[in-house]
């Protein structure tokens, strides 16, 4: 079956796809195929409306190693256009899937669109300094991040679902696999976040950042180098292109220089607040409010500015 | 021993693009090139894995005429050698062809026992480069490296997948890609700089590398770029006491209705 086929490990994401992938459908005059790995799942895709399922099954437990099946799979169907959940699985997966069928692939499209049976989609490059439009022939592959769209209601019609018993080898062997709890907050969900960067200087000073972040009504989040290099907070709480983005009414970088790859990640925020000792940081530019001070002496005065004002 | 290609990319620097804010255009004029931000990071792995346990590394980068420039920069974090692809048009290169040029030098430098790139390019984000390196070399490939323990022919990889940490084993050639804090970059020294200006440098011509026309058309065609800005207040606070700066701040957060 040519036409708009999805795949993603996540059944959420997966259904997320349909929206896009229906409405690519409609332009074109053609239906949507998807890929699972569980039956349930699969069920649930057929129920959104898409018209062929074809769930994999196979013994192995690393996802990534579907990769070759999936692009057999693609081939067989003579799929054009291939959306990709853009977890990084997913982003294996496509990259992968791709390669074997020597098509073109456009990572995190923000928007994805028809035109003349090419694909057209929207992304970001430099850190998210541009927004490109870029342009591929059939097959196209393209991976969408989570969270990109609804997931639309039921519909009447129900596609099939076909199993298939695949091998699936990957070549390597797992050896471990550790899921560290989930610290709770989804801070992208948050409406006011503070955001810690490199300029705070030791461990002991978030003590002083949660107690600004208890007056403001706030979960605190940071920069990339916190998490990765000194790992004093989990890794989902990095803010950025390549991590979490926020579109809250407040944020407030402290000690943050304002790199372009994490201002990507705050700039839907309403308002923002930076306090660094250098003026000349870029953080400045990308803020309604700046304090140009050392945030051991601005973050105390504004928690109890804070406190004051609710008083 | 181990013999790694690591590949990096010589890219603009994007603190240094400035974007028209009238016709969002982006003006390069100003920016200089560097080595990917995180390649520097892949290129550190590889050279502390030699120097720990011997054998040698080799850089790889694919570009246009500029990327001579980089060798030296390279060379100077480690490696023992340095090959350049070069390519004419490499401007229009997507990951495709990218990948195709790279396999094709991988496959004249002889052999390795495992190559070495990072997780994304800070330029093009792709995401897909060394994936389609490791399906053109027909090895597998382990991406989001934090880890990486060489135990004779056995590499294990510690990966990082959002809330899952993986150890993966591998035996053989494989492509490995790094996250940034796998092995922080050094700065040359005097010395290692000046070492470097003696090290090999290889240059391959793109059309000596046997590939048919079609492995070097890109599928990707690039319509526009424009510059991404935003219009914030801009209102700086420099005088006054932490407790009066707080104060007007806080009234305005106010009057914003965000507080
Ligand atoms: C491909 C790629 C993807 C990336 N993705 C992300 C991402 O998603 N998220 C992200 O955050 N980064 C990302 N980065 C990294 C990013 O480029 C920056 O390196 C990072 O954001 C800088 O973090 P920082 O502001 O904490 O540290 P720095 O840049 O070191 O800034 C520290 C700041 O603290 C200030 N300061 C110092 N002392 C004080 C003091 N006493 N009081 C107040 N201020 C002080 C300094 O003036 C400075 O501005 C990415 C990079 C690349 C190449
Ligand atoms: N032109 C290139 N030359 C050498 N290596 C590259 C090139 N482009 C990408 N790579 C490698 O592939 C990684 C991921 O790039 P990308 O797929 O563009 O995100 C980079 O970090 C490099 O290690």
């Amino acid at each position: 079956m040519a036409g708009i086929w999805i795949y993603s490990e996540d059944i959420i994401l997966a259904k997320e796809l349909v929206t896009p992938a229906k409405e690519l459908a409609k332009q074109a005059g053609q239906k949507v195929g998807a890929i699972a790995l569980d039956a349930e799942g699969a069920k649930e895709l057929a129920a959104l409306g898409v018209t062929k399922v074809i769930v994999l099954q196979s013994s192995s437990s690393w996802v990534e190693a579907y990769e070759q099946v999936v692009a057999d799979v693609l081939q067989e169907e003579g799929a054009d256009i291939v959306l990709i959940g853009g977890t990084i699985r997913g982003k294996y997966t496509a990259a992968k899937a791709a390669a074997r069928l020597d098509a073109g692939l456009l990572t995190d499209a923000v928007k994805v669109m028809l035109e003349n049976n090419k694909l057209i989609a929207e992304r970001f490059v430099y850190g998210g300094l541009a927004v490109t439009t870029e342009e591929l022939s059939f097959p196209a592959f393209v991976t969408i991040p989570p969270r990109s769209y609804e997931i639309m209601t039921a519909e009447s019609e129900q596609g099939e679902v076909i199993v298939k018993e695949v091998t699936a080898e990957p070549g390597i062997t797992v050896v471990d696999v550790i899921k560290t709890q989930q610290q709770g907050v989804d801070i992208s969900k948050a409406d006011r976040v503070i955001g810690i960067g490199r300029g705070v200087e030791k461990l002991e000073d978030l003590t002083m950042i949660q107690a600004l972040a208890d007056a403001a009504g706030a979960e605190v989040g940071c920069t990339r180098p916190i998490c990765e290099e000194l790992k004093w907070m989990p890794i989902d709480r990095y803010i950025g292109i390549s991590g979490q983005v926020i579109k809250g009414s407040l944020y407030i970088a402290v000690g943050t220089s304002g790199q372009i790859q994490h201002v990507a990640g705050i700039r839907d925020s309403k308002v923002i607040v930076a306090i660094n000792t250098n003026e000349k940081e870029p953080i400045f530019t990308a803020s309604d409010y700046g304090i140009v001070g050392d945030y051991a002496d601005i973050v105390p005065a504004l928690t109890e500015a804070l406190q004051n004002a609710k008083a | 021993m181990q013999n790694i290609l690591v590949c990096y990319k010589w890219i603009l620097n994007e603190q240094e693009i400035k974007i028209d804010p009238n016709t969002l255009s982006l003006d390069t004029s100003r920016a200089k090139k560097r080595i990917s931000e995180y390649d520097k990071n892949a290129i550190e792995l590889a050279a502390q894995i030699v120097e720990a346990q011997g054998g040698s590394s080799i850089a790889i980068s694919y570009g246009g005429a500029d990327v001579k420039q980089s060798l030296k920069d390279a060379l100077a974090r480690g490696p023992e050698r340095a090959i350049w692809v070069n390519d004419p048009n490499s401007d229009k290169a997507d990951a495709y062809v990218t990948a195709n040029a790279l396999a094709a030098a991988v496959r004249q430098a002889g052999d390795y026992s495992m190559i070495l790139c990072a997780d994304t390019s800070a330029d093009a984000s792709n995401q897909q480069v060394p994936l389609r390196l490791a399906v053109l070399l027909g090895i597998p490939a382990i991406t989001c490296v934090i880890k990486l323990d060489v135990e004779g022919e056995k590499v294990i990889a510690t990966r990082r997948v959002g809330d899952t940490t993986e150890k993966i084993s591998v035996e053989g050639p494989a492509v490995f890609t790094v996250l940034p804090e796998i092995a922080q970059p050094r700065f040359p020294t005097v010395k290692q700089v000046l070492a470097a200006g003696r090290k090999p440098q290889l240059e391959l011509k793109v059309d000596d590398l046997g590939l048919e026309s079609e492995k070097l058309t890109p599928k990707r065609t690039l319509r526009e770029i424009k510059g991404y800005t935003m219009s914030r207040k801009n209102i700086v606070y420099k005088e006054g006491t932490p407790a009066e700066i707080a104060a007007q701040l806080v009234n305005n957060l106010i009057k914003e209705g965000v507080i």
